[in-house]
């Protein structure tokens, strides 16, 4: 008989081992599903929204279109939409986009009084963290790992066998066991993956690189697990042992690293920022309009020689204080961005050491659902922000009436492409973790292997 | 001495000669400590940057130059939530809600720049406070400690031994019981000394304390005397154990997560870009104050030249822009809490979802025990958001009644106001809701546990019998 097709039968014998690999099964199906119902609530919002946003639009067109149409007025009430539509392996891996907004209305106000706002969410649903795929892999794979795994040699010990399995000849029975157990739970895990990633239409690279992930971390835990189970006596001490270094590894050891990072990294800069945009913005009304002016055609000399105008306001002096307002912000708005990559790139440090936070990190890279993707969409509303200025100046400085042709040139924000990366190092240093056990826990269990010969011999 | 104290005794040797078990308890000793600490420290200083914030911004309102008032009304007041005394302990959302709002006329901003937004996906795995640690770590350890209480004498068949002596079935479980909750408590017993240290100090009040103290121990009896009644039931060790990590699993980490999710798919939340758009179109339904033909205003103004007693709005002895500035403040308002109640209603109908399964995971009713007398749940961060609307409505009109009072009085085409008037402008000053005000929010948590204790107590009463039937 061939010798994997009766561990087969021997693994899938135990009710345990079915239980295990049922339960992962359905933990990583609900999860998908999960995903999918969160990307599809995300996709209606946008949709509800984008409908609601063109009829207040069209509102605006019609109470400030005419012959003699003022942009200064269109600026002012036209807001328009930015959307963050969900990356396509976001089902797999929603990271923070609930509390991140993948919505935002932009004028052509100052941006750094714009761009920090919040949508509605319930912080008390974000408190325990998303359930998604991701979840599954990095706290529940491990768990299922410990379960079939930490019994291997132990639980033939328990039983008086070990001896007479070690006696036998040929070699390859912890491997063969070993193997089986490590391909049953990663099929239980990627199965619903691949189905997720069929109707979510997701590319084949990006699921390959959460498989791969999925291959490196699992192997990780296997090697661990068979390292934990050929040193320690009894199956309850190697399953207390495997538990244990569960709970470092998911959850002490990365809540202390948030600790530690939130302390080393202030993120101050965003408060400070949004104070000093209001006091400049306020100021302008009170300080001479040729100040104002100056400072703008600092870094918009085409206009200059535009600014004179009769009365006491003009839109293209109000506009121009709010850029002037940006522009005097802009090195604390650096320092913010830089802050928030500050603590990113720690936690990506941190990811070489903690094979939990390593995992978290690629596979929320890969699906652009991580603070670096939140930047991008902010970079990409920034750049629309910009488009909308440059729109309405001309209008505005040259005195060219806003007519109801015009509305339709305001341009619109065009949605970002999906900006996932692969993260090699993190995956090479993740795949360096799982050789490093796999190969100590191989070697552990083959030296079994020598007592038992010895004992026997 | 009983033989039930004398089996406690012996769970408490035994403990004391098991080295890894002593490790891991020192070990969560110590992180109770170091969250303790570091969060305190955390919590101080988050404490001291926002009260510096708020007198900055005060400062920079009084400080500001004759102007209209309206330009003062866009100006606005930031506010920033003072973060409670006991969010050290437990953080609550405090991390998830922004904590600073610029209040201005007719809008009404978000509260910005949460924790969580500000931080990696790190922050998800758990914010290291004695809540956390408590919440989630002790039961594991309980659990680790007590699993194979019972089942370790029915394996080795020590069980027999000591029934046959004559240890009734009852003594046995109530030894073990005993002996398991005193370590649960001990285990708990260095927060707990925490927690009475920050009284101690005047910074909480004793029944609030005690309360939390009482909540906790609840808590992590709960997991001690499951441990031992699993163990009883278990015929072995292992299975007890995998029995216990398998309900821990879903009671602590699973549920919680997964609960959301239904809630979120039950009752979306509007996004505030469409409460803004609505909102605006229904203002323009009562009326529109710069179309000289709309009927709300007009029937505003009727009203307003007959209080005056005058004819034509020259005649008014105040700005009538002024007057009507008050009036769409009123009106906007009035929408607006409108449509905060409402999303604060689905709000509560997603928690609300969530508490029913606090039957099934009790740790949703700790949890909601704990932010609630730490004063860091979501009421009182819609109690601070409630507060802060009511005080930007108030300076908002105040701003606008100087308006219509003070600039008639005033010549030139930029008429301004004297900035000394900003200086009589009430600042915010943030009332703690008191946690017994919602003392609905405390009875409910503490009813759960107290139920799962009584249901847990209740099966060991059955155990104990099926270990006597199996004497004989």
């Amino acid at each position: 008989m061939n010798p994997l097709g009766a561990e087969t039968r021997l693994f899938l014998r135990s009710g345990r081992n079915i239980a295990a690999l049922l339960l992962l099964l359905v933990l990583s199906a609900t999860a998908v599903w999960a995903g999918i119902a969160e990307v599809a609530n995300q996709r209606a919002a946008i949709e509800r929204v984008a409908q609601e946003q063109a009829r207040d639009l069209a509102a605006v067109e019609d109470a400030n279109a005419g012959p003699q149409g003022d942009a200064g007025y269109v600026a002012y009430y036209a807001f328009m939409l930015t959307q963050d539509p969900p990356p396509p392996l976001a089902f797999a891996a929603i990271g923070q986009r609930d509390l991140q907004p993948y919505l935002l209305r932009v004028r052509a106000l100052g941006l750094e009084a714009q761009l920090y706002d919040s949508e509605a969410y319930n912080p008390e649903l974000a408190l325990p963290g998303v359930f998604d795929w991701a979840f599954v892999l990095i706290y529940l794979l491990p768990l299922v790992v410990i379960a079939l795994g930490h019994d291997l040699v132990t639980g033939e010990r328990e039983t008086g066998r070990l001896r007479l399995l070690l006696s036998l000849p040929g070699d390859g029975l912890w491997r063969r066991r070993a193997v089986l157990r490590y391909a049953a739970v990663l099929a239980a895990l990627v199965i619903p993956l691949l189905v997720g990633g069929a109707i979510m239409a997701a590319p084949a690279g990006g699921i390959a690189v959460l498989i791969l992930t999925a291959v490196l971390y699992c192997a990780f835990w296997f090697g661990l697990t068979l390292l934990a189970g050929a040193a320690m006596r009894t199956s309850a001490t190697a399953a207390t042992a495997m538990v244990g270094c569960w709970i470092m590894l998911t959850l002490v050891l990365p809540t202390l690293g948030n600790a530690a990072i939130a302390r080393a990294v202030p993120v101050a800069k965003g408060i400070d920022l949004t104070l000093a945009q209001r006091e400049v913005v306020h100021r302008g009304w009170d300080i001479p309009k040729e100040q104002t002016f100056e400072r703008f055609f600092v870094s918009h000399p085409e206009w200059r020689g535009r600014e004179e105008f009769e009365g006491r306001f003009h839109w293209k002096w109000y506009y121009a204080m709010h850029q002037v307002g940006d522009e005097a912000v802009a090195e604390d708005a650096a320092e913010y961005r830089a802050s928030l990559e500050r603590r990113e790139d720690l936690t990506r440090a941190l990811g070489f050491v903690l094979p939990s936070v390593g995992s978290m990190n690629v596979v929320h890279r890969i699906a652009d659902t991580d603070i670096e993707g939140q930047l991008a969409y902010r970079d990409s509303i920034a750049a629309f922000h910009a488009r909308l200025r440059a729109f309405y100046y001309p209008y505005l400085f040259a005195d060219r009436p806003f007519t109801r042709a015009d509305f339709a040139m305001i341009p619109r924000y065009s949605v970002r492409t999906a900006q996932g990366s692969l993260g090699v190092w993190p995956l090479a240093i993740l795949a360096l973790a799982a050789l490093l056990m796999i190969g100590l826990g191989a070697r552990r269990v083959s030296r079994l292997g020598g007592e038992g010969s010895a004992r026997t011999g | 001495m009983s033989a039930a104290t004398l089996i406690a005794r012996e769970e408490w040797r035994l403990l004391l000669r098991n080295r890894a078990g002593l490790i891991a308890t020192g070990l969560l000793v110590l992180l109770i400590l170091v969250a303790s600490f570091t969060s305190l420290e955390r919590r101080s200083a988050i404490a001291a940057d926002r009260d510096r914030y708020q007198t900055s911004v005060d400062r920079d309102f009084d400080a500001q130059p004759d102007r209209h008032p309206h330009r003062m009304v866009h100006y606005g007041q930031f506010v920033f939530r003072p973060i409670a005394p006991l969010a050290f302990f437990d953080a609550g959302v405090d991390g998830f809600t922004g904590n600073t709002i610029l209040l201005e006329g007719h809008r009404q901003n978000s509260a910005n720049f949460a924790e969580a937004r500000q931080s990696s996906l790190l922050m998800r795995f758990g914010q290291l406070t004695p809540a956390f640690v408590l919440q989630t770590l002790a039961p594991l350890l309980l659990i680790f400690l007590g699993f194979a209480s019972v089942a370790r004498e029915t394996e080795r068949a020590t069980l027999r031994l000591m029934l046959a002596q004559g240890i009734g079935g009852r003594s046995l479980l109530a030894g073990k019981l005993l002996g398991h909750g005193a370590i649960a408590l001990a285990v708990g017993a260095p927060a707990f000394a925490v927690l009475i240290g920050f009284v101690i100090t005047g910074s909480a009040a004793w029944p609030t304390i005690m309360l939390m103290i009482a909540g906790y121990a609840g808590w992590l009896l709960l997991w001690a005397f499951l441990s031992v009644v699993v163990s009883a039931f278990a015929g072995r060790p292992r299975d007890a154990l995998a029995i216990l990590i398998g309900l821990w699993l879903v009671m602590v980490v699973l549920l919680p997560r997964a609960l959301p999710v239904m809630a979120a798919a039950q009752t979306p939340l509007a996004t505030n870009i469409e409460t803004e758009i609505a909102l605006h179109r229904d203002l323009l339904e009562v009326g529109d104050s710069h179309d000289p033909d709309d009927p709300y205003f007009n029937d505003f103004r009727e009203d307003v030249l007959a209080r005056y007693g005058v004819e034509t709005i020259e005649e008014l002895p105040v700005q009538y822009a002024g007057l009507v500035s008050i009036e769409g403040e009123r009106l906007t308002t009035q929408i607006y809490a409108d449509a905060a109640r409402r999303q604060a209603a689905r709000e509560a109908r997603q928690n609300g979802l969530v508490y029913r399964f606090a039957l099934a995971s009790p740790l949703i009713a700790i949890r909601q025990l704990s932010m609630a007398l730490a004063g860091s749940d979501i009421a009182a961060h819609r109690d601070f958001l409630d507060q802060a609307e009511a005080f930007r409505y108030d300076f908002v009109q105040r701003l606008n009644r100087m308006q219509a009072v003070l600039i008639p009085g005033i010549e030139g085409d930029d008429p301004r106001i004297a900035a000394a008037n900003w200086r009589t402008i009430p600042r915010f000053s943030y009332t703690r809701p008191n946690p017994y005000d919602r003392i609905g929010a405390l009875v409910w948590p503490a009813g759960i546990l107290l139920g799962w204790l009584i249901a847990i107590l209740a099966t060991a009463m059955i155990a104990a019998r099926r270990i006597e039937r199996s004497a004989r």
